[in-house]
């Protein structure tokens, strides 16, 4: 949280850009689903800023907001044995949870 | 006091709601790496998870569900507990055997109860004598 301050929110991706979701471990909660760490997606949408779950679950005062992101995964990606190639899911982070990937 | 046949009914019941390993699994001194993370998981994070198929019924509230969807509501907007607290308490901290035992507004009554401790709007001893009385006044009636 350090490096984060009101006026800067994290906010490092756009529409486009490829991202990679964080392999952390879970422990007490999360809105990570466990199927998308560290599987490959483009950021389909910047949503809104807002403080992460983690923080808000126990209603930390001290949160800063950060950006979101809707994330778009080939479902292929996600379940090997997905029958169709175009089909997508698509689900919602906040920056920290995503890494970029140079491609 | 519950008698003693009532008793050993419900640690019957008790002992079939623990969660199913099916091996007998009581303060192991190891656990794998595959286990631990599955024991991690966030009960609610369940996409993914293998499942039979659900019977789709249509059901309208009952006047207990609304009530609770009501209170829950109200304790939010006076800014008592904000939504991911709800999410944390009613989807997680109860443990798998609650989130898939109880009905959905039975779980949000549990969290609502449980926030109402944790924060110290109440006591363990006040929210347990009021349980009480209620339940002697329907018996009651």
């Amino acid at each position: 949280m350090s490096s984060n301050s009101p006026v800067n929110p994290r906010a490092r991706f756009n529409v486009g850009d490829r991202v990679r979701v964080k392999e952390l471990p879970n422990l007490f909660y999360s809105r990570t689903q466990m199927f998308v760490r560290g599987v490959h997606g483009t950021i389909a949408a910047r949503t809104y800023e807002d403080v992460v779950p983690e923080d808000e679950a126990w209603d930390r005062q001290d949160a800063v907001p950060e950006q979101y992101y809707i994330v778009r995964f080939r479902q292929k990606d996600l379940w090997e044995e997905y029958p169709f190639d175009k089909d997508t899911l698509q689900t919602e982070f906040p920056d920290r949870w995503l890494d970029p990937v140079n491609n | 006091m519950p008698s003693r046949s009532d008793l050993r009914s419900y640690y019957a019941e008790g002992a079939q709601l623990a969660p199913v390993v099916h091996q007998h699994t009581d303060w192991p001194y190891e656990v794998s790496h595959t286990r631990y993370t599955a024991f991690t998981i966030p009960p609610h994070d369940v996409g993914g998870q293998a499942d039979g198929p659900v019977r789709y019924e249509e059901k309208e509230e009952e006047q207990w569900e609304l009530n609770t969807y009501v209170t829950c509501e109200v304790l939010g907007w006076r800014g008592v507990w904000n939504s991911e607290e709800r999410r944390r308490l009613g989807n997680n901290d109860l443990g798998q055997s609650l989130y898939y035992g109880f009905p959905y507004y039975g779980r949000w009554i549990w969290a609502a109860a449980r926030m109402l401790v944790d924060k110290k709007h109440v006591s363990l001893t006040e929210l347990l004598e009021k349980i009480a009385e209620v339940k002697a006044r329907n018996v009651q009636q």
